[in-house]
């Protein structure tokens, strides 16, 4: 386990002024539930004695306390506990979106796929599990098993040696068991899931085609086999949690013989009372310990889930993008040639080959500037070169000044960028539009949705209020584009750059959407870079640049 | 919910058995914790009583030989669980693949197909939970209980009723505390599911956010959201926490009660030893598989879910398998089963064609000839049902009329169509090599023809074996759609001469392909209909529409509408 693995699992984890009540009732509960087994063998035993009433009384109100006690506190350990994961949650969310910030999008190892994205909000959530159920049935069970030890070593140290023995057998058998022979098979599992998954995938949306090939039974084949691999391997994973929870059965029985064959010769000294509380402890001390297998299993799922996250988000600055945290704010007068860039180029994180072949232009305002090229030939790192999420190498001058020494904030007052898919926030169209803007009233809103084009969209819609859905679920692609653009008009960037704007957009309506949008976009003396494998009319555009992938993947485009 | 779906013993028959088996592991574990439970109070109480060690003996080997066979019986139960839930789930996961091959294309597109993937994938292994370990718990919790609950009462009536009276308070206060907490906990699981959605905005958007200089306030605002979050679902926890305390506190009252009692009639001379301590540690094991059920019971639930999803797919395409059946038999058209002689027998024909989905009516009795030796171009505006004429040749889409095929009416499942090559708007590209991609569907691929292929789209550079996955890694989106294309061509000259005409069917080809590969295309497509094939091309690209011998013009609702400039349904060229 690295150390940025070990800092993620330690900032799930809650303070000790938060963390301790809670801890302290599940000891309280736990003990009350030992103590309860022992007082009640010890008020039986003791009573078949037939000693006097009254000597009993202190056992009879110990049973009755031990039973309220041990469900109280396992109430009052379980809000506690609950409540310190949750506050802690909130830190932990936070210092995940400290860490996204600087490096989004092209530093996490999530861009473009919604399945890895999603993983890590689940990895966040899970990580909630290391307060409540590793530390602290951990600790719990350590306590009592210690606690259990030295209660019946004083009774009889014989059997208190047992009784240690069987818990440290146990505890170790279970943790070789769960780290070892089950983390084996869970890592094999991972990519057999993945495998199952493509499989299945690849059915699903291929199947018109399978269909009308005749290769359907090919696919499904190939479903079977991954299901088979897969199916093998969870057996094996589950094989392990089997013999973890025989192994606890199998100890706790070890642990009452081991005290009966200690206690039985010992009858005379210790008396019957005694005997029966050294037979009936080891029962309920282990079914306190029959959570540190659950324990070691959840602990080995939390420290996946936390290396998922470091990988995901780095917490070392990748050098392929800009330092976020450096450079002047000072804004360059825009004016004349808005941008200049020469032998301008830029890698991706992870690759040490340039994705960009360099490429020199200028623009000045109202300049429209066309930048083709096939998928691969690095139009996309150009984008995010010029809005800084990229680092680049060449000229880069903005109104005459050196870009790459202003603050990548203060770039991106200067340049905008309207995504290939724009992200639309799960929010009223309003909301979408607000963040561009703030203070911007309603009627600025429609008058850009309407130079956009969606002045009856909108007003079909019933008005600014109506959602737009999750993603942008409830809006089509061109929509959404239209949106991000209305978004990129309320902020007045001096410089805008276009990224595939008809890449989601049916074909038959992409060039009508393309002129449309070079149209409003290129109104107000703004110089506008737009980047596209459609063809684009002569008229809508007053430069073109083609650019070619510098090392193509399969030759042949 | 339902304790037990009958669904999941009629899609999978594999899980009888391990019912079966795993109510006989939980009756030799009843055993197990009785013959335990039995031999230590007959230690404790004989050793007590003052019965030499020598004569104890066997009997303590015999609690060891329990306690060793109590191991095994754990090890057993979960072996056949896990062996049991895994088998279930292939077996649903291969009824599933099954379903939509039956439910067809159209169903799935309908679907999202990352929703589909999960509950034929990852959604299965939440069976698990459901199969694997709630199951097994009920069935232990049916067989035990009351076995349990009878020795007791046999051995000590008083006790007996003490556990008899609790046992069922159990399931009724969950019951009530589970009812009163029921809708506050869905409104807090929904708070829940949008918090973690809203979470997942923000990483997602992130770089949006960053486009416009909103990122910093994020920090505070996730903390803020969550912390909110944290009071409300306190609030809620406190209440619903409530059923495991009635649990816990009515489990150890009872063993309180069932103890206190025991010692007073010990007292009183009414009771033996050996008996009260049996009763007193088999009490908590009465209990102990009710507790089980109760701590597995949400991941359970996430698991009938699951299962929920894959039935009602399984009972769709149960019900569309049926049905296709009935129209099998009412469908086919004698007059139509023999070739129709006539100019236009060679080809294809739609007579009358109609389809609609539910109430809207996207094709309204079109009638259209695609005569062998001829290129027609598709034409019409965006949602005009261009691409649902395609899915109708294919049979993707049920449709009243009738397609006639060299003037037989075809009928059949769509993978019976060998006379038909199809390229669709989405390059789909299989896991494998570009070889078995272009000659997909053959089991023993012709290396010279795959290469003829690709070198009518202008790929003939690229090496066979090539290996690409699922998504097309390494390829360009115009490079997948005219492997596509190469596959359509592959197919249409491996046509055997007794299917008929072959039909070459091409939906928007040309889409991501640049202005010189698009020529190369239409080029194939007119080599093909001068080789006899009947070619359809799809396609809203002057420069294909301009090359085409025929072009038929698709409206919305309508039937063809006679072009504008020549008053013709069908504009000829040449």
């Amino acid at each position: 386990m690295d150390d940025q693995v070990r800092r993620i699992l330690a900032l799930a984890q809650p303070p000790a002024k938060r963390f301790i009540p809670g801890l302290l009732a599940g000891i309280v509960s736990a003990g009350a539930a030992v103590a309860l087994l022992a007082s009640s063998a010890f008020l039986i035993t003791k009573a078949a004695e037939q000693p006097s009433i009254v000597e009993l009384g202190v056992a009879v109100v110990g049973v009755r306390a031990f039973a309220l006690a041990r469900a109280s506190f396992r109430y009052l350990e379980r809000l506690l506990g609950h409540d310190a994961a949750f506050r802690q949650l909130s830190r932990l969310r936070a210092s995940v979106i400290e860490r996204v910030i600087p490096v989004a999008p092209d530093g996490l190892q999530l861009t473009g796929r919604g399945d890895l994205l999603a993983r890590l909000v689940t990895d966040v959530d899970e990580l909630q599990n290391v307060p409540l159920r590793v530390v602290q049935p951990l600790v719990v069970s350590g306590v009592i098993a210690g606690g259990a030890v030295i209660f019946t070593s004083v009774l009889l140290p014989a059997a208190g040696i047992a009784l240690a023995a069987c818990l440290v057998a146990v505890f170790l058998i279970s943790w070789f068991l769960v780290s070892r022979v089950a983390a084996r098979a869970e890592r094999e599992l991972a990519p057999l899931r993945g495998a199952l998954s493509e499989a299945v995938l690849e059915l699903v949306t291929g199947l018109d085609v399978l269909i009308a090939y005749g290769a359907v039974s090919a696919a499904r084949a190939r479903i079977e086999t991954a299901d088979a691999a897969l199916t093998r391997a969870m057996v094996r994973r589950a094989a392990g949690a089997g013999v973890a929870s025989a192994v606890l059965s199998l100890g706790a029985g070890v642990a009452v013989v081991a005290a009966l064959w200690a206690g039985m010769p010992a009858l005379g000294t210790i008396g019957g009372p005694a005997l029966t509380v050294l037979v009936l402890v080891p029962l309920a001390v282990f079914e306190v310990c029959g959570m540190v297998p659950l324990a070691f299993g959840a602990w080995r799922e939390a420290v996946a889930s936390a290396e998922r996250v470091a990988r995901a988000v780095p917490v070392e600055r990748p050098e392929a993008l800009p330092d976020e945290s450096r450079g002047s704010t000072d804004l360059p007068p825009m004016t004349g040639v808005l941008l200049e860039v020469e032998d301008f180029t830029a890698s991706w994180p992870g690759s040490a080959a340039p994705a960009l072949a360099p490429l020199s232009f200028r623009l000045a305002a109202g300049d429209r500037l066309l930048v083709e090229g096939d998928s691969g030939a690095g139009k996309t790192t150009l984008a995010h070169a010029l809005v800084r999420f990229l680092e680049s190498d060449g000229r880069y001058l903005l109104g005459g000044v050196d870009a790459h020494g202003l603050l990548p904030d203060a770039v991106r007052e200067l340049v905008g960028l309207v995504e290939q898919r724009p992200f639309l926030f799960d929010a009223d169209i309003r909301q979408n539009l607000l963040f561009a803007r703030e203070g911007a009233d309603d009627a600025e809103l429609t008058a850009v949705l309407d130079r956009v084009g969606l002045g009856d969209w909108l007003a079909e819609r019933g008005g600014l209020d109506r959602p737009v859905g999750e993603h942008g679920a409830l809006v089509s692609g061109g929509q959404a584009q239209r949106i991000a653009l209305a978004r990129a008009l309320l902020r007045r960037f001096p410089i805008l750059v276009l990224d595939e704007p008809t890449a989601n957009v049916d074909p038959e309506l992409a060039t009508a959407l393309l002129a449309d949008l070079l149209d409003v976009a290129g109104a107000e003396d703004r110089a506008v870079i737009v980047i596209s494998h459609t063809p684009v009319p002569d008229e809508l555009v007053t430069a073109r640049l083609r650019i070619a992938a510098p090392t193509p993947l399969v030759s042949g485009t | 919910m339902r304790p037990l779906d009958p669904r999941l013993l009629r899609y999978a028959g594999g899980a009888r058995a391990v019912l079966a088996l795993g109510g006989l592991i939980a009756l030799v574990q009843t055993a197990c914790t009785l013959g335990f439970a039995w031999f230590i109070a007959q230690l404790v109480s004989r050793s007590i009583a003052g019965d030499p060690l020598d004569e104890l003996l066997p009997m303590l080997w015999l609690l060891l030989g329990i306690v060793v066979l109590r191991a095994a019986a754990v090890l057993a139960s979960d072996t056949v669980n896990a062996r049991g839930s895994a088998h279930v789930r292939s077996q649903l996961r291969r009824a599933l693949v099954n379903a939509f091959e039956t439910l067809g294309p159209g169903w799935v597109a309908r679907r999202s197909s990352a929703e589909l993937t999960t509950v034929a994938g990852r959604g299965l292994d939440a069976l698990d939970a459901y199969f694997g370990r709630y199951v097994p718990q009920l069935i232990l919790t049916a067989l035990a209980m009351p076995i349990i609950a009878l020795v007791i009462v046999l051995q000590d009536p008083l006790s007996g009723v003490t556990v008899l009276v609790t046992l069922p308070l159990i399931p009724l206060f969950m019951v009530l505390i589970g009812f009163a907490t029921q809708a506050v906990q869905r409104k807090q699981w929904d708070t829940l599911a949008h918090l973690s959605r809203a979470f997942l905005e923000l990483v997602a958007g992130m770089a949006t956010l960053k486009l416009y200089g909103r990122q910093h306030r994020q920090v505070r605002r996730v903390r803020a959201v969550t912390e909110d979050y944290r009071v409300e679902t306190m609030k809620v926890l406190r209440v619903s926490f409530l059923s495991g305390f009635a649990l816990e506190l009515l489990a150890s009252l009872s063993v309180a009660i069932v103890a206190v009692g025991i010692g007073l009639r010990l007292l009183d001379g009414s009771l033996l030893l050996g008996t009260g301590l049996f009763v007193l540690i088999l009490a908590p094991e009465a209990f102990l598989p009710l507790r089980n059920v109760g701590a597995n019971y949400h991941a359970a639930a996430e698991g009938i879910t699951a299962s929920e999803q894959v039935f009602e797919i399984l009972d769709e395409a149960a019900a569309v398998s049926s049905s296709q059946g009935a129209l099998d038999d009412a469908g086919s058209d004698p007059d139509g089963a023999v070739p129709a002689e006539g100019a236009d027998g060679r080809g294809l024909r739609l007579a009358d064609v109609t389809v609609s989905y539910g109430e809207h009516v996207v094709i309204d009795a079109l009638d259209a000839s695609f005569p062998a030796g001829a290129v027609t171009a598709v034409v019409g505006r965006s949602g005009a049902g261009k691409s649902t004429v395609a899915s109708a040749i294919l049979g993707f889409v049920g449709a009243e009329g009738a397609l006639r095929h060299d003037g037989a009416t075809v009928s059949g499942a769509p993978g019976d169509r060998r006379w038909l090559s199809w390229a669709g708007q989405n390059p789909v590209l299989v896991a494998g090599t570009i070889r078995s991609n272009v000659a997909l569907g053959d089991d023993a691929p012709d290396d010279p023809r795959v290469v003829d292929a690709l070198d009518d789209v202008g790929l003939a550079a690229l090496p066979l074996d090539h290996a690409i996955g699922a998504v097309g890694d390494g390829l360009s989106g115009g490079q997948a759609q005219r492997i596509a294309i190469a596959r359509a061509l592959y197919r249409l000259r491996t046509t055997p001469a007794a299917a008929g005409t072959p039909v070459l069917l091409l939906d928007e080809p040309s889409s991501a392909l640049d202005r010189s590969s698009e020529a190369l295309v239409v080029d194939a497509a007119h080599r093909a209909a001068r080789a006899g094939a009947a070619v359809i091309v799809i396609t809203h690209r002057p420069a294909v529409i301009d090359r085409a011998d025929t072009v038929l013009r698709i409206e919305t609702q309508r039937g063809p509408v006679h072009d504008a400039e020549t008053g013709e349904e069908v504009v000829l060229h040449g």
